[in-house]
């Protein structure tokens, strides 16, 4: 899949160009028709300013497939692609975590606000992830349920410093995990308490008794407490998300 | 974009989401002094609280972040106002605390003292200085000093200082020796801050400069300069200013809504130094808030009252319970604005207009109420509670106040069935027998009366003959008697309750008897005289009697109320002794 970004200066709204199942889609990034000032820090306004956005993103033809991939293809060794939603309040730290799951040389230095969401592509020993990473702001929180029909797994990440919102995040995943489109199907669902190397962080065992996660029955869950600034708890939680994947795909 | 509205019979408290609640936070604060500010400039709000502690001293600087406290600072005086602002157009825009005390304005940057603000001194009586001055060459004594200062203090326009004041208090062996001692320095008057607000200087936006907005003792409303903190403006009122709204720029066009002591609301504009309008309320303001054009106000008497800027009653909404404080409830990103009422019946209201859209219990009566952007949560309320707790709310995304007034249709009474009492058999047998003789009836029936009538006639002049009644008849001497018997025995208390029911005339000259069978009581006295008997006032007279038999029988006692020189009394009572129920000790 390929994008482009196109900046309209004045108006600050952005729209994406994207290439999908081989349309061409355009599409309002802000996701609303308001668009409000965002107040990034000095240093995140000035990178956003110095680089533009569509740098972040390899920009990888969808339409040549590589030789590779075809040989893999027809060996049978092509990898499978698997959706997956990366969720969570303003601020906790998801495309951060998506930054850092990355290859190395594909990583954003600076991370800023999303606005709308931003779809990233990563790959494991045998899988490859698509990854939307989906603004957490209040104003864009009611995006996400356009997008629970493809998801196959979320990604659910917690400020677990943030003692404070901890009922928020509680009501946002109750309403997730209500939802038509989630209610009936057995996804597994990844849970990051994120910041754990901050000084008043919760372990994962309080996040987990604050969410209330025992009363998830019908899902596959999992929690781990991790510091994505330093990519420490991440690979643990996606091991455990391609584990749970392949027993459901067999 | 679809919301998930709360279900209508949902309970309504479901609007919100239980944060945090620390019922020993300690926090002792009013609406007044506690406000919302991005302190750091990071998008992380934090709240700053004036805590007023509980009693003498011990009055901080809080400022909470998230649920913990982040820092404190001692303040040296009760706080009366705390407002957050922006005075200067430095990177980054990091906004003041100002907290209003006494006569002076402390400003915190970066949570340190900056700048202290003192209000200017009012002009000092002429006659008052004059008086002094003399005093300070020891040309007067302390009492002529005295007499001039009340002389002055009965007349005068201009009001006494301070000390003057004080000294009119003082027992004048404490005179001398407060006179030396403050004799040498200059008098002053100096007033105090009531409330506190702030005014965007020319622009309108959230990061704009803003004025400081000052109420004073004195009955003077002043505008401060935010930088160089002199005074742009003065404005006077007809009271002293107890709450205040503040809305416009003040290089364009304001308006200051100003609730006083005298129960009046008045609204100044710019470019005139006197109030234009004014609303005067049936009782005391306790809250005042600004919805777009129109003021709301919580008064005294437990209503809610809408009026428009020029004055105009618009609404009156009955609340159940006394108002606590008032806040107001604004959400742009949703364009939901609506008032919170907060109740001493441990509730806090939202109303839009006279609609009561939401009700939210708290374990405590709640003090102060402020609602806006904490953390990184829009819509969150942080109330604090008169035992010192902190509750922190946050709206749901998903919340939807309905419009429609939840307030009750016909009253609850009309509903209840009336409890008539059912006809029986017998009653309808009754009627039957009725009917058929009705005039067999009737005739034994008056007959009947008549011979009660009789009956009645001759107790009653046997009883006057007598004089048994408790009640004098006499219109000359218009008395009441009552006795009463305390105690188990053997031996009683005895209690005589006389009034003098007249208008005006007291009655002398009475004497009380009484007669009792002298084998099984006893009595000190039998016979005393009573004293002036004054109208409209009852006279408890009290005597002992003892019992004397053994084999616990018991007897009458009469009281007689006599009339010097007469020997028919005038009233009378029968007192039934109860049965001793002990044995006396000869």
């Amino acid at each position: 899949m390929s994008r482009l970004l196109m900046h309209t200066g004045e108006s600050r709204k952005q729209f994406e160009l994207q290439l999908m199942r081989g349309n061409w889609f355009i599409r309002n990034r802000g996701g609303t028709a308001a668009c409000s000032r965002l107040s990034p820090s000095p240093s995140a306004h000035r990178a956003a300013n110095e680089q533009p956005i569509a740098c972040r993103y390899r920009l990888r033809p969808n339409g040549h497939m590589g030789l590779l991939d075809k040989l893999a293809g027809w060996l049978g060794l092509k990898k499978k692609d698997v959706n997956v939603l990366c969720l969570g309040l303003d601020n906790s730290g998801k495309t951060t975590i998506i930054n850092q799951l990355k290859p190395s040389n594909a990583q954003a230095q600076d991370i800023v606000p999303t606005i709308g969401f931003n779809i990233e592509k990563f790959k494991t020993s045998s899988l490859s992830f698509t990854v939307f990473d989906m603004s957490g702001q209040g104003r864009y929180r009611n995006l996400w349920e356009h997008y629970y029909k493809e998801g196959q797994a979320i990604i659910f990440v917690i400020d677990s410093s943030d003692k404070l919102r901890m009922v928020v995040a509680k009501e946002e995943l109750d309403t997730l995990l209500n939802h038509p489109d989630i209610k009936h199907r057995r996804i597994p669902i990844l849970f990051f308490a994120n910041k754990m190397d901050l000084r008043d962080a919760l372990s994962s065992v309080k996040v987990s008794q604050l969410l209330c996660l025992e009363n998830i029955k019908d899902k596959p869950w999992h929690i781990c407490a991790s510091n994505a600034v330093q990519g420490e708890g991440l690979q643990e939680g996606v091991d455990w998300l391609q584990d749970q994947i392949k027993t459901m795909r067999t | 974009m679809e919301l998930l509205a709360v279900k209508p019979d949902a309970v309504t408290s479901s609007k919100w989401l239980d944060a945090h609640y620390d019922p020993v936070a300690n926090l002792y604060t009013f609406s007044s002094c506690i406000a919302l500010a991005d302190l750091h400039g990071d998008g992380d709000n934090k709240l700053v609280v004036g805590d007023l502690g509980t009693g003498a001293g011990n009055t901080k600087l809080k400022v909470y972040r998230g649920i913990g406290l982040l820092s404190e600072n001692t303040l040296l005086d009760l706080p009366t106002g705390l407002v957050s602002f922006l005075m200067d157009q430095h990177e980054p825009r990091t906004p003041a605390i100002a907290v209003a005390s006494g006569p002076f304005i402390y400003i915190y940057k970066n949570l340190r003292p900056y700048f202290k603000f003192t209000l200017p001194f009012l002009e000092v009586n002429t006659l008052e200085q004059d008086v002094w001055s003399q005093a300070r060459q020891d040309m007067i004594d302390t009492m002529t000093l005295k007499e001039m200062l009340e002389s002055i203090r009965a007349k005068a326009d201009i009001p006494l200082s301070v000390r003057s004041l004080r000294f009119l208090m003082l027992e004048p062996q404490e005179m001398e020796t407060y006179v030396n001692l403050h004799k040498q320095q200059p008098i002053r008057r100096q007033t105090v801050i009531t409330c506190i607000g702030t005014l965007k200087k020319n622009m309108v936006d959230e990061d704009a400069v803003s004025c400081l907005v000052v109420g004073t003792e004195s009955q003077d409303v002043y505008i401060l300069d935010p930088e160089a903190f002199t005074i742009l403006s003065k404005m006077s009122l007809p009271s002293v200013p107890t709450l205040m709204d503040v809305t416009g720029q003040f290089d364009v066009e304001f308006r200051i809504i100003i609730a006083c002591r005298n129960g009046n609301i008045y609204i100044l504009r710019r470019d005139s130094p006197k109030p234009k309008y004014c609303i005067e309320l049936c009782s005391h303001p306790v809250g005042l808030v600004r919805m777009g054009k129109n003021v709301v106000v919580g008064c005294a008497q437990e209503t809610l009252q809408g009026y428009t800027q020029k004055g105009k009653k618009l609404w009156t909404a009955y609340l159940p319970a006394p108002v606590t404080t008032m806040a107001v409830l604004d959400l742009p990103t949703r364009g939901f604005q609506a008032v919170l009422v907060a109740l001493a019946n441990c509730e806090v209201h939202v109303y839009r207009d006279k609609n009561l859209v939401s009700t939210i219990k708290t374990p405590d009566v709640v003090s102060s109420i402020c609602f806006g952007r904490y953390g990184r949560e829009d819509g969150t309320l942080i109330m604090t509670t008169k035992g010192g707790g902190l509750i922190v709310k946050i709206l749901k995304r998903t919340a939807v106040f309905d419009e429609r007034d939840s307030a009750p249709g016909p009253p609850l009474a009309q509903s209840i069935r009336l409890n008539v009492p059912k006809k029986t058999k017998l009653y309808v047998d009754q009627t039957m027998r009725e009917r058929e003789n009705a005039v067999a009836m009737h005739r034994a029936f008056q007959m009947d009366l008549s011979r009660l009538r009789l009956a009645a006639a001759r107790t009653y002049v046997k009883a006057l003959e007598s004089s048994l009644t408790p009640v004098s008849a006499s219109l000359a001497e218009p008395l009441k008697m009552n006795a009463v018997v305390q105690g188990l025995g053997p031996s009683f208390k005895l209690t005589l309750n006389i009034q003098n029911t007249a208008v005006c005339r007291p009655v002398m000259n009475l004497a009380v008897s009484f007669l009792y069978d002298d084998r099984l009581y006893r009595m000190r006295t039998a016979f005393f005289k009573i004293p002036l008997l004054v109208p409209g006032l009852n006279y408890p007279i009290d005597t002992f009697v003892e019992c004397l038999s053994e084999k616990g029988i018991s007897d009458i006692i009469k009281v007689f109320v006599l009339r010097e020189g007469k020997s028919v009394p005038l009233l009378t009572a029968h007192i039934n002794m109860p049965a001793s129920e002990g044995l006396a000790l000869n």
